[in-house]
């Protein structure tokens, strides 16, 4: 840390070689070690950094709100002229909420359910004894009213499960600046938020940091938010800050092979469209253990024999700009490094693989026509004694899409849009009212399962949870092999299927044995990717397949699935969320908003020249992890109708930046435009 | 760590992706299973409850099974002018009204209560845990309607319902059994149907419908060895139950007919003449209290090993 | 709100008229002649007569079973076998001593096990937690009867501090309360360490979640965040509980009112029984179910009105 910036004037907080221990079962955890770094007054700090980081935890270290297994090894938290690390519970209870005050991840758990959101407000007021209740009351409700909550006279006295997740994190945000506290500590505030939302609450912290002079950490993995939003940022990797500085040094010389890497791998950042991801190898260290030397060495690219014995300097560059690495300072300094940003630092594995020949797209695999979906709300008594006549709401409706053989299918939506159920309603998971679904020609929807089930052989889903799709109680071994014992499919080995499919998702031997609580995210992953394709299918649906991983790893996976895709002639139809994922590994795209297509086309078109206004949203809404191409405005406003109140007329409408009187009473049909690119508004922009 | 990454790596960008993950050798996982194993072993050890709990429960089974070879006299033979002797060498817990041997009566009685809580608790468990899985996953309606037989036999108190019965088919150990066995389905079932209803919507089930598991392979597979665990942990805590209720329809004469020892006898016995001889209540309570301290001790160490969520602490 | 009380009471109801048919077809389950079952074999010609024509016993099945619940509903429970008096008013003249054993009972149970839960929960592994620890297992491994019959044994034969049997004289409130003592403290003393455990295991779940950690990062008093936020969430599940337990206290009262002589609904239904008075038996157990129904009403009510989430609910 250099002197000169610890002891600038305009640190608020200054955190100084904190080191914080869990005891867990396994030993000590050295989750913090000599963590470092000020905080500037007025500016907005981003700590970024992978799970396992221990971003979050010097967050709680700051708040004296560790877990109780954590221990405070050394260090001090320097908040004006006091040691908050050793500061009384009283003196840290005065400082909470009124000079520090948190926004949490989940607005869903981290808030209340029993209590509204005046009483909860109310409570915060608590030590201002010389206000009236009434005028706290309107406190608050000014409070929600800065931070986009409409009608807040009504709403303050709602409560959390009556708000969408994005009110839901507004009100945690008005409640945090609340009493006007100097710092604000928001802990990944948009990872529970769809796109649309989180470039919504970016803005707003943005703006509200402007108009309050506040100051703000932001802690959070995702480097578009970090870099749209922060000024200073720290980067953290395995307990340790190994860089810092000024959100452009960082994005644009980075001088840390990590942080080099980790933004090499974002997708988001990669411009040219490749098929394969760079992936930084390796898992996080077992911080259990003795460490010794740089904590990045058994995964740098340019790890030097020194660098596993000796803890790389603090080199030095500006104010509050460092980064730990032996190549920058010292006898191992290297004046190559950092290499321009044009040149990859890390693998994107072996040699780029072919894409396969296309299949005609006149013999699609999977053709999906007109299809409707509808959940039952309310049941026939319910309905009858609450006076509803509506007792259905359309999950999806009229949709049609096709995925040829050896093509990716991009569907692309924001949570309740429908996707999830339409890939299960294709596998026959789900029951659909209305419209076909047909492979390979055969009608198969609602088919039933007795009919259905060698048809199971042909087409596999992906679940969005890695972990979670894989029954607890089964070996790897047992997990990856079920599927022949299923189909009854007798004469295989099964031992010598289990090690021929582990090979083939690049899973070592010795995981056979093992069970799913054992495996990290990407490792359950490939054990969800060796089931599916355990009987060669033809199709495979896969539901979010980067969910849950971090970026350094997320590559590992696509990779595979296209390599798999180059080798069998697979056809992908890929759920997700993630735009600059989905940008990578898609032929087409098809943009679902309310359980409809509202766009569909290829993926280079869709992303060049939105037609469909909430394409453009979508496009826009995914942060540029590039602090020199920040947005200025937000493009869409507002949040996803409910399905119980669908619009009369486009269901895009009441959000529309463009929309006309001919939007709201009229629902527009899907249209072909010459290009071969299908949309569904009345006013496609040019 | 370090050590088992090999030099070739080190250069840059020529990375194989294929070694990713996997510096966990196979020695390591078999290391931490046994670790994990070996932990869970000195949890249940170092915890005095599980130990105490699991030392009374073995005396429990000890006792009850070797009774004929551990009891002094014969349970049921009578020594009239010995009766309502007060603890000495030759009767260790006394005599009854009729003279015979409390302590050999409480070990025969212990053959009663073993008998009740293996066959009670284990039917109740098969049938309660078949009762909900099919409550969890078959249909709505099914669900709704096991739902309200549950409801409706637990609204009955266990005594309450066994007093009815008892009036119209008179005392009886099968009576008894049948009374225990219906009013504890409930409770297993409602457990069991939770948890499957939890289940039935997680991904892994899904998953299995997506590979085309059939509904049977899909309970008997993924279903049941996930909720069998928290049921086992509510039979050891019922044992208590069902051995008190058959001790309390036996102490109010509604349980084990008159020679017959057993535990709700010798209190019944004893009552009537607490004013004499008060050692028969206290003597024949004890192996009770036991019995309850030690299965309740051993579930709760059960439960605080297995299912640390589903009771923090102690 | 209105929906879901509705819809509580609607099935409230249906389990009271399930609850009607079990005791009802229980006569039929039994080979023989209802009439001689159900008024025992002391009966006479005369009074079967009489019964067969009062239960409309030429009737077909479903036929009394809907003048059953047709009489039941207009408070007429049928005539008690020996003394012809109406079953219902006997019902009411014992039902009050029943209901202010078990408020007793029950009500030092929780002033006492809620605050020491919440106590041992605020400060886990303190003396005052373990205290709570070993105190509750003791006292929930001492099966009610037991304890019945040790606290008579030893507060009343052997001390002689208060009295062994009865409710104390008609219209004298001190005599009454003291003849209530023994066995309100026999009755509610399990459910003290099962409410503690029950509070202090909830309490330290809720303590663990997102919500809280917010309220103290907010600053908020420590006393606030316990009582205001955790109790407040923390309450909810032991709410079902002392709900759902009532049915166990209904045995406990059971048993209480016969050792301690106490001429309750519990004792009526016990020399019922033992008198073959069936329909005494059928009237008291329908009164003792139907309360038990009622207090998971209760139950239930008190929930939605705490949580929102539940009031809104379907």
């Amino acid at each position: 840390m250099p002197q000169d910036a610890a002891h600038a004037p305009e640190t608020l907080l200054d955190v100084r070689n904190l080191s914080v221990d869990f005891r867990t079962p396994r030993g000590r955890v050295k989750a913090l070690r000599d963590v470092s770094f000020p905080i500037r007054r007025n500016r907005i700090v981003g700590i970024v950094g992978e799970s396992g980081s221990g971003k979050s935890t010097v967050l709680w270290a700051l708040l004296g709100l560790l877990a109780k297994n954590a221990d405070v090894m050394g260090g001090e938290v320097r908040f004006g002229d006091r040691d908050l690390l050793h500061a009384s519970e009283a003196q840290l209870r005065a400082t909470r909420g009124e000079e520090i005050s948190v926004v949490f991840q989940d607005p869903m758990t981290s808030q209340i359910p029993v209590l509204t959101y005046g009483r909860q407000m109310l409570d915060i007021l608590y030590r201002r004894p010389n206000v009236s209740a009434t005028e706290k009351r309107h406190m608050a409700v000014e409070m929600l009213r800065k931070v986009g909550i409409p009608d807040p006279d009504r709403r303050i006295d709602q409560y959390p499960h009556h708000f969408s997740g994005g009110m839901r994190q507004r009100a945690g945000i008005a409640m945090a600046l609340l009493t006007g506290p100097q710092l604000l500590l928001a802990d990944e505030p948009t990872t529970a938020l769809d796109v649309t939302m989180e470039a919504q609450i970016i803005h707003l912290l943005q703006d509200l940091q402007k108009e309050l002079d506040a100051t703000i950490v932001v802690v959070s993995h995702n480097l578009g938010l970090i870099a749209e939003l922060c000024d200073d940022v720290v980067v953290m990797y395995a307990g340790e800050v190994i860089e810092a500085g000024d959100v452009r040094e960082i994005f644009h010389n980075a001088q840390h092979p990590y942080t080099r890497a980790l933004l090499e791998c974002d997708p988001a950042r990669i411009n040219d469209v490749s098929r394969k991801l760079p992936v930084i190898p390796g898992d996080i260290p077992d911080l259990s253990k003795a460490l010794s030397g740089c904590i990045y060495a058994p995964r740098c690219q340019r790890v030097l024999p020194v660098c596993r014995e000796t803890l790389p300097p603090d080199v030095a560059r500006g104010e509050m700009s460092l980064a730990r690495c032996h190549l920058l300072d010292g006898p191992h300094r290297d004046s190559s490094w950092p290499p321009p940003l044009d040149v990859m630092t890390v693998g994107q594995g072996e040699g780029t693989a072919a894409k396969p020949a296309r299949a005609q797209r006149d013999a699609p695999l999977l053709d999906i026509s007109d299809l409707s979906v509808q959940f039952e709300v309310v049941g026939p008594i319910q309905a009858r004694l609450k006076g509803l006549t509506q007792r259905h709401v359309d999950a999806v409706l009229d949709v049609s899409l096709s995925v040829a053989p050896g093509e990716t299918v991009g569907l692309v939506g924001e949570s309740g849009s429908g996707k999830t159920t339409l890939g299960r309603c294709v596998l026959n998971l789900l029951p659909s009212q209305a419209g076909h679904v047909r492979f390979e020609g055969e009608d198969i929807r609602n088919m039933p399962e007795g009919r259905f089930k060698p048809l199971r052989r042909d087409m596999a889903m992906m679940f969005q949870d890695p972990v979670g799709s894989l029954s607890p109680r089964k070996s790897v071994r047992a997990l990856i092999t079920e599927p022949f014992q299923i189909h009854g499919i007798a004469g295989v080995d099964l031992d010598a299927e289990a090690e021929r499919l582990a090979e083939m998702v690049r899973l070592p031997k010795h995981f056979l044995s093992r069970y799913p609580h054992e495996l990290s995210g990407g490792q359950a992953r490939r054990v969800g990717v060796a089931r599916a394709l355990a009987l060669n299918p033809k199709l495979i649906i896969a539901d979010e397949p980067t969910a849950g991983l971090d970026v350094s790893v997320q590559g590992e996976i696509l990779n595979l699935m296209a390599d798999l895709q180059a080798e069998h002639g697979l056809g992908y139809l890929i759920i997700t969320h993630n735009l600059p994922v989905v940008r990578h590994i898609a032929d087409r795209l098809a943009i679902m908003y309310l359980g409809r297509i509202v766009e569909e086309g290829p993926t280079d078109e869709v992303f060049a020249r939105p037609v469909h206004p909430y394409t453009r949203a979508l496009v826009e809404g995914v942060p540029q992890p590039d602090p020199d191409r920040r947005r200025v405005h937000v493009s869409i406003s507002g949040e996803v109708p409910s399905l119980l109140n669908r619009p009369k007329g486009c269901d895009f409408a009441g959000r529309c930046p463009v929309a006309q009187d001919r939007c709201r009473t009229e629902k527009p049909p899907h249209l072909t435009m010459t290009d071969g690119r299908r949309h569904a508004c009345h006013f496609p922009l040019g | 760590m370090s050590e088992n990454r090999s030099e070739s790596e080190t250069g840059i960008l020529a990375v194989d992706v294929s070694g990713l993950s996997d510096h966990v050798t196979d020695a390591e996982t078999r290391e931490s299973a046994a670790r994990e194993r070996r932990e869970k072993l000195r949890m249940f050890l170092t915890n005095w409850q599980g130990l105490t709990g699991l030392i009374l429960v073995a005396v429990f089974f000890a006792s009850a099974i070797f009774a004929p070879w551990l009891a002094p006299y014969d349970p049921n033979a009578l020594d009239v002018p010995a009766r309502l002797s007060g603890p000495t060498l030759d009767h260790l817990a006394g005599t009854d009204q009729l003279g015979r041997d409390t302590l050999s009566r409480i070990l025969f009685g212990g053959r009663v209560a073993l008998k009740i809580a293996a066959i009670g608790v284990s039917v109740a468990l098969t049938v309660g845990l078949i009762l909900g899985m099919i409550a969890g996953f078959g249909p709505r309606w099914l669900d709704s309607l096991l739902l309200l037989v549950f409801d409706t036999v637990r609204s009955f108190p266990t005594i309450v319902l066994a007093l009815a019965t008892v009036a119209l088919t008179g005392p009886s150990l099968a009576v008894v059994l049948a009374i225990v066995i219906i009013t504890s389905i409930p409770q297993y079932a409602r457990v069991a149907r939770t948890a499957t209803l939890t289940l039935r919507n997680t991904d892994f089930i899904l998953a299995e419908r997506s590979l085309g598991a059939s509904m049977t392979r899909t309970l008997l597979h993924h279903v049941m060895p996930n909720v069998v665990g928290p049921l086992l942990i509510l039979a050891a805590m019922d044992v208590p139950v069902v051995v008190t209720v058959e001790a309390g329809l036996s102490f109010l004469g509604l349980g084990v007919t008159p020679p017959t020892a057993s535990w709700g006898t010798i209190l019944n016995e004893g009552y009537l003449v607490i004013r004499d001889a008060p050692w028969m209540v206290i003597a024949g309570g004890i192996p009770l209290i036991l019995t309850t301290l030690g299965f309740t001790f051993l579930g709760e160490a059960l439960r605080d090993i297995f299912d640390p969520r589903m009771g923090k602490g102690r | 709100m209105l929906y879901y009380l509705t819809k509580r009471l609607g099935l409230s109801a249906l389990v009271i008229g399930l609850v009607v048919l079990v005791l009802f077809s229980l006569l039929y389950f039994i080979p023989g002649d209802p009439a001689t079952i159900a008024l025992g074999p002391r009966a006479t010609e005369e009074a079967i007569a009489r019964y067969a024509e009062k239960m409309h016993l030429d009737e077909p099945v479903w036929r009394q079973f809907l003048i059953y619940i047709g009489n039941a509903l207009t408070g007429d429970l049928g005539l008690d076998v020996f003394s012809d008096r109406p079953v219902t008013a006997i019902i009411l003249e014992r039902i009050g001593f029943t209901l202010s054993l078990v408020g007793v009972g029950m009500g030092w149970a929780v002033l006492l096990g809620i605050p020491l839960g919440c106590l041992a929960a605020v400060r886990p592994n303190s003396w005052l937690d373990r205290v709570t620890g070993i105190l509750s297992v003791g006292t929930i491994a001492v099966p009610s009867f037991l304890v019945s019959i040790w606290a008579l044994l030893i507060f009343a034969v052997h001390l002689r501090w208060l009295p062994a049997i009865g409710a104390g004289e008609p219209g004298q409130v001190g005599d009454q309360l003291i003849h209530l003592i023994l066995p309100a403290f026999a009755i509610g003393l399990s459910w003290v360490g099962y409410l503690a455990r029950m509070v202090r295991a909830s309490m330290l779940e809720v303590m663990g979640e997102n919500y809280i950690r917010s309220a103290r990062a907010f600053g908020l008093r420590p006393r606030r965040v316990i009582f205001g936020y955790a109790l407040r969430v923390a309450i909810l599940p032991t709410i079902t509980l002392i709900g759902m337990g009532f049915g166990g206290m209904i045995s406990s009262t059971v048993f209480a009112e016969i050792i301690f002589a106490r001429p309750g609904l519990g004792k009526l239904i016990f020399d019922a029984v033992m008198a073959r008075n069936f329909p005494i038996v059928q009237g008291a157990v329908l009164v003792a179910t139907g309360l038990y129904v009622l207090v998971v009403l209760f139950s239930d009510t008190l929930i939605a009105w705490f949580d929102p989430r539940v009031r809104e609910s379907l």
